[in-house]
Formats: C-alpha cells, structure tokens, sequence
C-alpha cells in the first residue's frame, strides 16, 4: 500500500488519531476519510445508525482490518505498520459479545491476560478482582455458556480491561440489554472515565449523551458532526418546539394546524410544533380555536435527537 | 509460552463438551467397529496353500504334517517341485506355496538346544492379493515360530515378538482403518478454529499480540492430545477385533501419530483459509475422502492402476498404511520405515508451515 499521510500533523500525545482512515468493500465504501482525534482519559462516542461504519472504524483502529485508504495512529503507533505493537496496548470488547463457552469467566479473562503478555500471578489476582468489580463472583466457576446476556456482556467488558489497556474500545456495549443491565453498564463505564481512554460506539443517543465527553455522529461512514454534547446541541438551540397534549385533535383541527405552521408532527393525542422563534401563546391559541381540547403545553428542551435529526436529516432508530 | 495457554483453553473447550467429544472420539470409532464386525472376528476363511519340504528331515516333516496341516486356516497340500506348484499358483488353485530349504530341520534343532537359530522360509504367494497374502504370511510366520519355539520372525530379521496361531483378515485391514480414523482428524480440526471464526471469538484473540504460530500450535497442540488417545483407542480396538502385532507398538504409535499430525496440519491449512464452518467442512472431506482412497486405507494400492498409485504416494498417508501395515505384519523394524516416517514428518512440518503463512496473510484483514 502506498504509504499515505494526509495533510494533518501526527500528535504522539494523542490516543488516537486517523488520518484520512477509509475501508471499502469493493464499491462499497464503508468507512471514509475518517479524521478523529482522541485525547488520553477521554470517552468519545461514535454515535450513528446500524451499517454507518463504526464496526469497521473499530475493527480498522484494532488491526484486524486492513484500511484501504489512510491510516491511524494508535499510542503514537501506526495500525498498519506497527500492528504487534498497538495490540499490547488495547483491549477489545466486540459488538457480538464472544467468550469462551465453555470456560468460566476466571479463565475467560485469565486467558485474555495471558495472551496480552501478562505473567500468570498478575493474571490470576486481576482476573479475580475484575470478576468481582463486574458482579460475576458468585458464578466466578461456571461456565460462560448459561450466562444471560447482561453477564456475558459485563465479562466481555471485563476481558477488554483485564490486560490493563491504554485504548478500550467498546462496540455497541449495551445492545440488546434491558433497560436495568443497560443502566448498570452505563454506571461502570462511567466509572472508568478518565482512567481509560475509551472508544465507544452506540446507536443509543441517550448513552452518548449520558457517558461520553465527546461524541461523533457517524452517517454513512461520514462524521457528520463532532463535538460534545452541548456542542451538538448548541446546533439547534435556536430551534425550539411546543408539545401540545388535547384532546378531540380532529382530522380538520389537525390540517388546520399542519397548515398554519410547517413543521408539526403529530403522534395519538400529541402534537409538536418545531420551529425558530415559537409563540407558545400564539400556537395554543390556534390549536385552541381549531376546537382541540389542550389538556397540556409545554416548550421542549433541544434534545441530541434533535440535534442528530438536524445535522444528519434523518431519525436515528434505535 | 503462550500456545500453551492457548492450547490449555482449546482443550477445555473439547473435553467440556461432551457431546462434541463423543461425536469426535465416537465417529472415528463407529468406523472401526464397523469394519470390525465385517472383516473381523469368527468367519475366518481358508487358504489354500502349498508345500515344498527340500529339507527332509524329522522335523520338517513334522512342520509340515503336525503344525501346518493343523492350521484351521490353511489348507495345506504337499508338492514334489517348485514348478508344479508355481503352475498350481497362477491357476489360483492354491493361495502360496512353502519351500522349506535344506538346513530348515537342522536350524529348528539349534533352536530346540538354545542355539541361535538361522531359520529361512521361502514363501511364494499371488502379488495381487495382498491382503491375503499377508494373512498367509503371518499365519505361516507364527505356525514356524511356534513350532521352533523361536521369539524371532523367521524371514524378516525383527526382535521381540508374540507367537499367535490365530490370524484374522483384520491384519491387514486394521492399520489402513485407524490412518482412516486418522484422516478425520483434518475436518475435526479444521472445524475447532474455523468455529471459533464464525462466532467471532477468533477477532477477540487476533487483538491480542499473539503470533500466527502461537496460534496454529494453540489450536494444534489440543487436537494432538486427541490424536494421541484416538491412537490408542484405535490400536487396542484394532488388537481386540484380532489385530496381531507383530512388530514393535511404539513404532507402529509412532507413525500413526505423525500421521496424525499431517491431518491436523492439513485441517490448519483448511481452518486458516475457511471463513465458516459451511466452507471448512466440505473442504476438508474433499481432501480426506479421496485421500483414504488413494492411500489404500480400505483396498489395498496394489490393486489400483499406477498412476493412481503414483498420485497416493504424493501423499503422506499411503506411506503410512504402508509403513503401519509393514510393521503390525511384517515386524519391519525402523530402519525398514524410517524413509516413511522422515517423508511423513516433513509432510506435517510442510503443512504447519503453509497454515502459519495463511493464516498470517489472512489476519492482515
Ligand atoms: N466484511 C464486510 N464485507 C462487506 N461489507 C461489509 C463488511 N463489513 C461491513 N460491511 C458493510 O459496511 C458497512 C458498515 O458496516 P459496520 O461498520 O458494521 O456498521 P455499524 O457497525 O455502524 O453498524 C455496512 O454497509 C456493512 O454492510
Ligand atoms: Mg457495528
């Protein structure tokens, strides 16, 4: 591969750097010309839907794919040249939670350890203390295969961590969780901030909101928007919307209002009215006269949603 | 010493599940019991088989008479010269044909007063039937042994041997079975890395700072375990549906177990280039199937036309039915197999050489 650097200066100070980082598959470009920065102790979120790009961003940044175009630096190393070398200093919890069925999480992570270069005393006390940070004491000896999927995702989490890593990076941590395994993942990812450098993908606007310092809106292996999440929403601060709650919302009340204003969305009994420079008291006099019956108003918060929605022009479904 | 850490997890993940080990010890054996059944144990046919006493003395009129008539398995007529009899052969009327040379009483004799003996058969057999032929042989080789009380074959100069009257056709088929039992090891493992493959969990290992060798001798090193214990579950099922060794066991081990590296080397190069499951497992009995075919594990390679002989002998397992066979017949000693054991081991080193180099070229993703 031609040895590629784009115009960016390399900054050995950072955890990660991409530079013009870019995978295709055949015609379909997956990743393109990434250019991130990420500082040491910080959690940055990739934010964006399913097949924006953020696997294969991560499995690029762990060298188990080769870039097709640009590269990154890991720890100052580069992924393509010094590969061997960014391996000892990264931990890896994949999307599809994979262990070792068959063992139990101890020699799940003893193994990780060992395999990172750890000698095996070290290996065993950090194996043992991780499994009881992450709750899995009781079932320390069992065998992984039987665990639900908020234990083995916890493990996995562990395994990343286990070898004491600079970089960890987390794809999709809480996919597939309920509510409570998720809430309780978010608390221990929150803990390890600015300990850890931490990449961390989601397709959950409420997770990088909740846990990252930084987030990046990936949209078609494109960062559409990077900043924190003040930042992104600062976006669209000027932009405001009015909930209405009514009652007898009727077909004619409804094309009243839709068209009056140009940005409503109506959902059951609740209507939104989004736009620059709202008159809360003009709109609940219009919806009032069109016969609606307004059982509640309120102004909402710019939230990320909105802020995505803007910058991407579409909805994230989660 | 990382592979060992590696192969410790893959082991565990073998012999904890029980029914991907039955499966694994089970087929392989399933194979062996079958053939058992169908070549071995109580129909043991007869062999015609003719005799030439150019000694006639006392006691190689007693051989002849007393020892060899009363072998069930032979039918033993007597001829006058060596070109009758060879006539007799061709016809197929008889099976082989004994020339007991001058001297044959008087070396029996020595034997008798604990002398060393120097004891020649000349046994003439149909080269297109080897596997009956090797039954002859042995039982002809034992009958003598027993008679001059001798603990060393009598044509082919080995030590240390058992003296058994009984010869089934499981001799000769029993050897060609296991290096079979042997050639399933490369789907077996294949499918230990590639499954690991498609459930990701090999992604998981690759952002380790682990090298590719350490990975193919991971995954190696606990199919070689397996290996070791298929052999000797093979062996002494082979011996229990009447195998007789005649040879050196640790020699016949021996080469089995190079064989067996072979597979699993092959199954590496397999694993390394295989995405899936659905990809490995085809592949691999594609090679194995032909493979057993063209190594003679079932019909002997004699009877296949040459160049199919040729084409099997590109491959290490002829060379180890050959060599298997030579050893748990003939008590070849290792001087005898040493060139088939050396090809068969640069054969498995070849393979572990190619699976490291794929599956580094495939780890670059
Ligand atoms: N190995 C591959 N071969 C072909 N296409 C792929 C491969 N891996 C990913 N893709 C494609 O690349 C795009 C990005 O995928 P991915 O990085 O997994 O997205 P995300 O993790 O954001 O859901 C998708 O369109 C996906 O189908
Ligand atoms: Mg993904």
């Amino acid at each position: 591969m031609p040895e590629h650097r784009s115009s960016r200066e390399a900054d050995k100070s950072l955890a990660v750097q991409t530079f013009d980082l870019g995978r295709s598959f055949g015609s379909l470009i997956a990743v393109d010309c990434l250019n991130i920065d990420i500082k040491q102790g910080e959690l940055f979120a990739l934010l964006g839907p399913n097949g924006s790009g953020k696997t294969t961003t991560i499995n690029m940044l762990c060298c188990l794919l080769k870039p097709t175009r640009g590269t990154a630096n890991v720890m100052g190393l580069d992924i393509n040249r010094e590969a061997h070398s960014v391996k000892a200093l990264i931990g890896i919890s994949p999307q599809d939670t994979t262990l070792s069925e068959h063992l139990s999480p101890l020699e799940n992570l003893e193994l990780m350890a060992r395999l990172n270069n750890m000698e095996a005393k070290k290996a065993r006390k950090y194996s043992a203390d991780l499994v009881e940070v992450m709750g899995l004491q009781e079932r320390a000896k069992d065998q992984v295969r039987r665990f639900s999927g908020g234990m083995k995702r916890r493990l996995s989490i562990a395994m990343s961590l286990i070898s004491d890593p600079a970089v960890v990076f987390l794809d999709e941590p809480t996919l597939g969780l309920d509510p409570q395994a998720r809430r309780a993942l978010w608390d221990y990812i929150g803990n390890l901030k600015g300990e850890k450098t931490i990449l961390l993908t989601t397709h959950y606007m409420e997770e990088a909101d909740y846990l990252a310092d930084r987030i990046g809106i990936i949209d078609a292996g494109k960062i559409a928007a990077l900043g924190t999440a003040m930042e992104l929403k600062a976006e669209v601060v000027d932009r405001q919307t009015v909930v209405i709650n009514a009652w007898n919302l009727t077909v004619a009340s409804l094309d009243a209002i839709k068209g009056r204003y140009p940005e409503v969305k109506v959902n059951g009994g609740q209507v939104s009215v989004a736009g620059k420079d709202l008159d809360f008291k003009e709109i609940t006099d219009f919806v009032h006269s069109t016969g609606a019956i307004i059982r509640s108003a309120y102004f909402k918060e710019p939230s990320l949603e909105e802020a995505y929605l803007k910058i991407t022009g579409k909805e994230l479904v989660a | 010493m990382k592979f060992l850490t590696l192969a410790a997890r893959n082991f565990k993940e073998i012999y904890r599940d029980p029914l991907a080990l039955a499966f694994l010890l089970a087929f392989p054996l399933l194979f062996m019991l079958l053939f058992g059944f169908a070549v071995g144990g109580t129909s043991s046919p007869v062999y015609n088989v003719g005799v030439l006493d150019r000694d006639e003395t006392e006691l190689s009129g007693r051989f002849v008479n007393e020892v060899l008539a009363e072998v069930p398995s032979l039918n033993v007529s007597t001829f006058e010269d060596a070109e009758s009899a060879a006539e007799k052969l061709k016809n197929g009327n008889i099976r082989a044909f004994v020339n007991i040379p001058e001297g044959f009483g008087g070396e029996v004799l020595k034997s008798y007063q604990n002398q060393s003996p120097d004891i020649v058969l000349n046994l003439t057999y149909d080269e297109s039937d080897v596997s009956v032929s090797s039954q002859i042989y042995s039982t002809i080789d034992a009958a003598v042994r027993e008679f001059a009380e001798v603990h060393i074959p009598v044509t082919i100069n080995t030590s240390h041997l058992s003296v058994e009257a009984e010869v089934t056709q499981m001799d000769f088929v029993a050897p060609g079975i296991i290096i079979f039992g042997l050639l399933i090891l490369v789907p077996t493992s294949a499918r230990l890395m590639v499954k690991d493959k498609e459930a990701g969990y090999m992604s998981r290992l690759l952002t380790t700072p682990t090298r590719p060798w350490e990975f193919i001798s991971g995954y190696s090193l606990a199919l070689v375990v397996i290996a070791i214990v298929q052999i000797i579950i093979f062996i002494m099922l082979g011996v229990a549906f009447g195998m007789n060794i005649v040879g050196n066991i640790f020699l016949a081990f021996l080469v089995y177990f190079v064989a067996g590296l072979c597979s699993i080397g092959i199954g590496m190069v397999v694993a390394a280039l295989s995405k899936s499951e659905n990809q490995a497992e085809p592949l691999c009995w594609l090679i194995a199937m032909p493979l057993a075919v063209l190594s003679g594990v079932w019909f002997p390679q004699e009877i296949m036309p040459d160049f199919i002989q040729v084409l099997g002998d590109i491959f290490p397992f002829s060379h180890a039915v050959s060599a298997s066979r030579m050893i748990i017949i003939r008590g070849a000693d290792f001087g005898a197999v040493s060139s088939s054991i050396i090809f068969i081991t640069a054969w498995a080193a070849g393979a572990f050489m190619l699976g490291i180099a794929l599956f580094r070229h495939k780890m670059k993703g």
